[in-house]
């Protein structure tokens, strides 16, 4: 019997069992399946089968018999079937409106998983669902065709606990390396997605770009054994920075900016881990900068809506920066 | 994911799903799961044969396809289908993370009432799983006015500080999408003052007000951001450190040069050009046009005399 089949059979039989099914009544039930072939083989493969049913959320138990009732396989139909979640509009159109936007830019993880949610949760809501009003384009690099395939893979392997390998071209390096990874979470900054995992070749965490991992196969043995467990203190946001001038090159610096015009008004948001400070018309933020020439550039691309005001040596490495793209274009300041 | 597991996914949705919507058509079925016709009618055909053992005439689910529409016979047991795995919440909030803060009330709320709704061994997974995706896309507030100005159909005013002016102007805009592009939230409209379509950055956008004023939609196709690594008439250089980024992002598109470097061509969009030179502070090079090459280093200079 194909074994779709059989474990929808399985499932038809239990829904409708009023009392556990013991292992020698399904052995009858399912002759061909579990009823032939040595103890061994049949019970792992009905322990196979028992496995899948519980990954697709399937309360299925076996109960110890007692006086009243014998041994057996239960499933408990309360736990099974989905409640009304009760939504009010308003929630149910703000997931809908990202699931399906979504579902739509075509690279997010878990897109299987979130089809099949955003139809569990539209089950009761018949036709009326409203149509999304935002879109979501991401991907910020050319050469992405195989981002979601892997973004697909990498959240299995985190939802399974399972090692991925891969194959990662960094542009600083000439020749792509080959990493085991332990993939613990994934993150989206400006389009781009990361994965941030502990890397077993350089025994420690590492943040790698999903659009330079080359290749990628998830350790296909024992897809049920978890390989790694996440520590406990691990916060995924704490890992991939906001912005550039966060990545822990450099020894810490603090970097004020004095902002103006519209800039001023938006700095939190422009800079969100930026400490804001509004004296009269002034505006001016405090970062706390660890590649103070990634800072100094964007600040040049937003001149003059912001400018360097302090350390001293920020504003001359500015000025320097400042001189090279002018003397590169004919200019003598 | 395992094949037999995606189908029997789908399938255990497929029955409770006829029943609720009976006769519906196998196009409309077949959307609704993500499947082909070919597929789908492949899973009804399977779902034929499905019952419980002993397998007598009435053990069956009672399916059937009749004038492409299908139907099938109250069955208790299949119902409704199974709750949400853990993995099935946690893509759910993380998607929805997106909307945030924009949509924080509502979706705090739907997230609450999402976990009540999941069996009890799917919480931890849920709530593991759910903290491994970060996808915070900082929607602005003004998102949610955004939104439903499009949705009601009414205009919008606002103050926007757009193509390097100083200061912000006034518009009234007929706004038809929001959208996120590569991390940054843009409206699509109608600008009634200038009498065309406009794209604006929702964080050059502030005062934004929700007027009474209705409008009906205009044809527009959808906005596009326009995207520098397409093919434009200004020359630019770079050095062979950056070289590796730009062979990134431009693929193909990128020259080699013998000195390690690359060139690409780019749109001219004096603004964004000379912004995106600049941030390369000195690693990149407008070769031509003369016009370009001169605004980067109008404003390289006036940088430099700014911070004397």
């Amino acid at each position: 019997m194909d074994r779709t089949e059989r474990l929808l059979d399985l499932v038809a039989l239990l829904l409708d069992a009023h009392e556990p099914v013991s292992w020698a009544e399904l052995k009858e039930s399912f002759p061909e399946d579990y009823g032939s072939g040595s103890d061994e083989a049949t019970e792992r493969k009905f322990e196979r089968d028992k496995a899948e049913l519980l990954e697709l959320g399937i309360p299925l138990t076996y109960v110890q018999g007692d006086e009243d009732r014998k041994d057996g396989y239960l499933l408990d139909r309360n736990a099974y079937y989905l409640p009304e979640p009760g939504f009010t509009p308003e929630e149910m159109a703000v997931l809908y409106a990202a699931g399906s936007a979504v579902l739509a830019s075509g690279a997010f993880p878990g897109r299987h998983d979130l089809q099949h949610a955003l139809r569990k949760i539209g089950f009761f809501a018949g036709g009326q669902l409203a149509t999304p009003r935002v879109r979501m384009e991401l991907g910020a690099v050319r050469e992405s065709a195989a981002v979601p395939e892997h973004l697909e893979t990498l959240w299995s392997a985190a939802s399974a606990r399972k090692w991925v390998e891969l194959v990662y071209a960094s542009p600083k390096r000439p020749d792509p390396s080959t990493r085991k990874v332990d993939p613990y979470g994934l993150v989206l900054r400006r389009g781009v997605w990361s994965l941030v995992g502990y890397c077993h070749l350089r025994q420690g965490l590492r943040t790698f770009h999903v659009h330079r991992i080359r290749s990628l196969k998830m350790n296909p043995s024992k897809p049920r054994t978890h390989d790694f467990e996440v520590p406990e203190d691990f916060a995924i946001d704490t890992h991939v920075p906001h912005a550039p001038w966060q990545w822990g090159i450099e020894p810490p610096v603090e970097v004020r900016l004095e902002l103006r015009g519209p800039l001023a008004s938006q700095a939190g948001a422009h800079f969100p881990d930026a400490r804001v400070e509004r004296s009269g018309d002034r505006t001016e933020v405090v970062l706390t900068v660890t590649l103070l020439d990634a800072l100094l550039k964007h600040v040049l691309a937003l001149f003059p809506q912001a400018r360097v005001t302090a350390p001293e040596s920020a504003r001359s490495r500015f000025r320097a920066l400042a001189e090279a793209v002018a003397a590169k274009h004919g200019a003598r300041a | 994911m395992s094949d037999v597991h995606e189908r029997l996914r789908r399938l255990l949705f497929v029955v409770p799903y006829v029943a609720r919507h009976r006769g519906v058509t196998v196009d409309a079925l077949a959307k609704q799961l993500g499947v082909s016709r070919e597929e789908l009618l492949r899973d009804l055909e399977l779902l034929t044969m499905v019952g419980r053992p002993p397998f007598q005439p009435d053990d069956f689910i009672d399916l059937h396809v009749e004038n492409d529409q299908v139907w099938v016979d109250l069955d208790q047991r299949f119902s409704k289908p199974p709750r949400l795995t853990g993995p099935e919440a946690a893509a759910l909030a993380a998607s929805a993370e997106l909307l945030r803060p924009a949509a924080q009330t509502a979706l705090a709320s739907a997230l609450g009432k999402l976990e009540k709704i999941l069996p009890a061994g799917a919480k931890k997974m849920y709530r593991e799983l759910g903290s491994a995706v970060n996808a915070r896309s900082q929607a602005p507030e003004a998102l949610g006015i955004l939104t439903r100005a499009v949705e009601e159909r009414r205009e919008l005013e606002f103050d926007y500080a757009g193509s390097g002016k100083a200061a912000a102007e006034k518009r009234r805009v007929e706004p038809a999408e929001a959208f996120n592009h590569r991390g940054l939230w843009y409206l699509h409209g109608w600008d009634l003052d200038r009498g065309s379509e406009r794209l604006f950055r929702l964080d050059r956008m502030t005062g934004i007000v929700l007027t009474d004023r209705r409008f009906s939609p205009r044809s527009m196709p959808p906005a596009r951001v326009p995207d520098p690594a397409e093919r434009g008439e200004v020359r630019v250089r770079f050095t062979a450190q950056s070289a590796p980024y730009l062979r990134e992002r431009f693929g193909g598109e990128a020259r080699e040069l013998t000195d390690g470097g690359v060139e690409v061509k780019v749109i001219g969009d004096e603004r964004w050009l000379v912004q995106w030179i600049l941030s390369f502070g000195g690693e990149a090079e407008v070769v031509e046009p003369a016009w370009a090459r001169e605004a980067v280093s109008r404003a390289a200079l006036g940088a430099l005399e700014g911070t004397r």
